[in-house]
């Protein structure tokens, strides 16, 4: 276990080093400086700007700058809002983005997971048929057509919810199911053909044969069997969901890192775009290594060690 | 030995027709690939993704030839005209409809677009507009919007006639722009057709990266196996961990926005799941007899990946493609809704999508086309995946 903690801990670091050299040349590589305007500003204005933000020094002292920046958990500021560091923008984005994100992967797993189960029950029967209609369809819509579909009838139609904004628990609704719809989607399907193939497993004639109760043969020795396969793709989710905020966000107007995010990709302020980049780089990876690790646990014949 | 010589001649008689082909093998071979079209072609909604997929790229490759503008054509006096609509009944042959913005455009009965009307008054502040049309009055009083402001579904203008109200006459099909026009009186149909080659466009790149890249990449990983596996596989974990989009996006912002830059960037990063697939593939197919045999007799390295490992590899590689290349069109809808596409005045699925927003409430149509278009294709691709990986299945073969 330790062993491969630390492998995986080792692996982790080389592939943010790697994410951060890539963004940081890719960042530098952009014809025009970040003060190019288009109307040009006076010569004198932008070496003061370049030596303000460290600029005008050789590019390896800026990159050998920014990797120490990095790793004391400084990005920098941001080149187009004054005043404000890109910590600063995390700090106050992420946790917005973390509430619906979160949400939508509990609704991903609480709603998607029942819905396989219900249909590999079933199958081939009523329930099973609407479980999958509404899986394919949700596989087939992206999720700025969901969003917009969402705001379109239940906000301006029907006026269920709220079209924009975060104040209350009304509010995540719309954003949850429009970035966690595709996932859901997928999820369920996982689970419906991995409980098919478990069902029909002599472990579950055993347990049937022994007089357990349906439930307890589902719930216990199928279920349990069953989500391994889920589990694995909690990574991708959390990935999908990652990215799927950055048009949910602009749809429904939620001051999340998302939206930080395209904005930044908008108005070229490449301080935030290479930190807010790094960020989710290093979130994504700390959630594979604990994904992993969970994986570990609920299945004992994957040995972590290996 | 005497019986022997004597066999008369009539027992020399040729076998009854029905007994000749008896020893013949009365099914014929099915190779692995005829028997797989067979068992496509009976799942009825794959064969309909297909002719879907057949549908679309004719359309996308013959559409834009044929019709009589382009992408780019705009009428700023034929904007936001909606695919059906209510018509006003003037005259015997006059017919008018009332835009959104309470303006009139001329129809004809069936419902083609004849061009707008020119007020002769214009009155601002008592909310009406004068038009003379085949000497008669017409006035469009559109005072109650501002009061009905709240309530949708209340009456928002009358049209008066020579002052008798006019009631809507029927509700027709746009004959000229079948999917309407959009804010800058551009054909939408047309649009989405031209956005119909974009995505097919970015799909084939998909297809040929994955391919090409990704099918090389994980057989050469799978087949060399030991240190250069290791090194291989690490690189594609590295590449992985991070979304894709994440590095489209950058790409996007270094090399600006574009076609060009979104094939780029897709080339450089969607051939990673592909090389995993196959990797993985090649890794048990490496062990088999045919590859020893085909060692043995001398084959090189090159013509036992390309000619023997990679050909049996086919039907999985297959399935990953119907699965990546709608992900791919995803991607590239996402990108261009989120500003990063192709430049206008081309126009994606996604780019058409993100216009529609501002104008949501009142032209939903202008949404409604493009995403229609998109669900359609990933249907159309998802069919065709699901039947092909049941089709390709060796375990499911009968």
């Amino acid at each position: 276990m330790g062993r491969f903690l630390a492998n995986r801990i080792i692996s982790m670091l080389i592939t943010l080093f790697l994410v951060i050299t890539i963004t940081f040349f890719l960042m530098h590589a952009i014809p025009g400086g970040p003060f190019t305007r288009e109307k040009p500003l006076p010569p004198k204005v932008i070496e003061a700007l370049e030596a303000k933000y460290k600029l005008d020094q050789p590019l390896w002292k800026q990159y050998v700058d920014y990797l120490k920046g990095v790793v004391t958990f400084d990005l920098g500021p941001s080149f187009q809002r004054v005043g404000v560091t890109v910590n600063e923008l995390i700090a106050k984005g992420f946790p917005v983005s973390a509430k619906i994100g979160g949400g939508s992967i509990l609704l991903v797993l609480l709603v998607g997971i029942p819905l396989g189960v219900i249909s590999a029950l079933k199958q081939n029967k009523w329930q099973d048929q609407v479980v999958m209609v509404l899986a394919t369809l949700g596989v087939t819509i992206p999720s700025f057509v969901m969003a917009t579909l969402i705001i379109y009838i239940f906000s301006s139609k029907l006026g269920w919810l709220p079209s924009h904004g975060l104040t209350s628990w009304k509010h995540m609704i719309g954003p949850m199911i429009a970035l966690g719809g595709f996932s859901l989607s997928f999820v369920a399907r996982l689970t419906r053909s991995s409980m098919l193939e478990v069902l029909q497993q002599d472990y579950i004639r055993t347990a049937r044969a022994k007089g357990l109760s349906e439930f307890v043969v589902v719930g216990k020795h199928a279920l349990k069997n069953a989500l391994i396969p889920v589990v694995s793709y909690i990574g991708p989710t959390i990935a999908a969901i990652l990215t799927g905020s950055f048009v949910v966000e602009k749809i429904f107007a939620i001051p999340g890192l998302g939206k930080h995010f395209v904005e930044s990709v908008g108005n070229r302020d490449y301080t935030v775009l290479m930190g807010v980049t790094i960020f989710y780089a290093a979130f994504l990876v700390l959630m594979i290594l604990i994904v992993d690790i969970l994986y570990g646990f609920i299945d004992p014949r994957i040995k972590v060690g290996d | 030995m005497a019986e022997n010589k004597s066999i008369p001649k009539t027992m020399w008689e040729p076998i009854a027709h029905e007994e000749r082909n008896k020893e013949k093998i009365s099914r014929p071979s099915v190779t692995y690939w005829q028997d797989a079209w067979r068992r496509l072609k009976q799942n009825k909604l794959s064969m309909l993704g297909l002719i879907m997929i057949a549908i679309l790229f004719t359309l996308a490759i013959f559409g834009p030839m044929i019709a009589n503008h382009t992408y780019s054509d705009q009428d700023l006096n034929l904007t936001n005209i909606p695919p059906r609509f209510e018509i006003y009944k003037i005259d015997k042959d006059t017919f008018v409809h009332v835009r959104r913005d309470y303006t009139l455009i001329q129809v004809s009965e069936d419902g083609e677009i004849l061009g707008k009307v020119e007020e002769t008054e214009d009155n601002i502040f008592q909310r009406y507009r004068a038009y003379k049309i085949e000497g008669k009055d017409i006035k469009l009083d559109y005072s109650l919007a501002a009061k009905n402001k709240d309530k949708p579904n209340a009456k928002k203008f009358m049209l008066l006639s020579d002052g008798e109200e006019l009631i809507p006459y029927k509700k027709v099909f746009n004959k000229t722009y079948w999917f309407g026009t959009d804010a800058l009186g551009r054909d939408l149909f047309i649009r989405v057709l031209y956005g119909a080659r974009i995505s097919l466009t970015v799909a084939i790149v998909a297809a040929l990266v994955n391919f090409f890249i990704g099918v090389l990449y994980g057989g050469i990983s799978g087949y060399m196996g030991g240190k250069v596996d290791n090194v291989m596989m690490r690189i594609v974990d590295i590449v992985s961990t991070v979304p894709l989009m994440l590095y489209v996006i950058m790409l996007m912002v270094v090399m600006g926005a574009g076609l060009k830059t979104i094939i780029i960037a897709l080339g450089l990063t969607y051939w990673v799941r592909m090389a995993r697939i196959v990797r993985g593939q090649v890794l048990s197919l490496k062990e088999q007899e045919y590859v020893l045999a085909a060692k043995t007799l001398g084959a090189s390295t090159w013509r036992i990946l390309i000619r023997h490992l990679i050909p049996n590899a086919m039907g999985p590689i297959i399935v990953a493609l119907t699965m990546q290349i709608p992900s791919a069109i995803f991607t590239e809808s996402f990108l261009s809704f989120i500003g990063l596409g192709v430049s206008a005045p081309m126009a994606s699925w996604g780019t058409l999508a993100s216009d529609a927003l501002g104008g949501l409430r009142t032209y939903a149509y202008q949404l409604f086309f493009p995403s229609i278009a998109i669900c359609i294709t990933m249907l159309a691709f998802n069919f065709l995946g699901d039947g092909l990986r049941d089709a390709l299945d060796p375990r499911l073969r009968k």
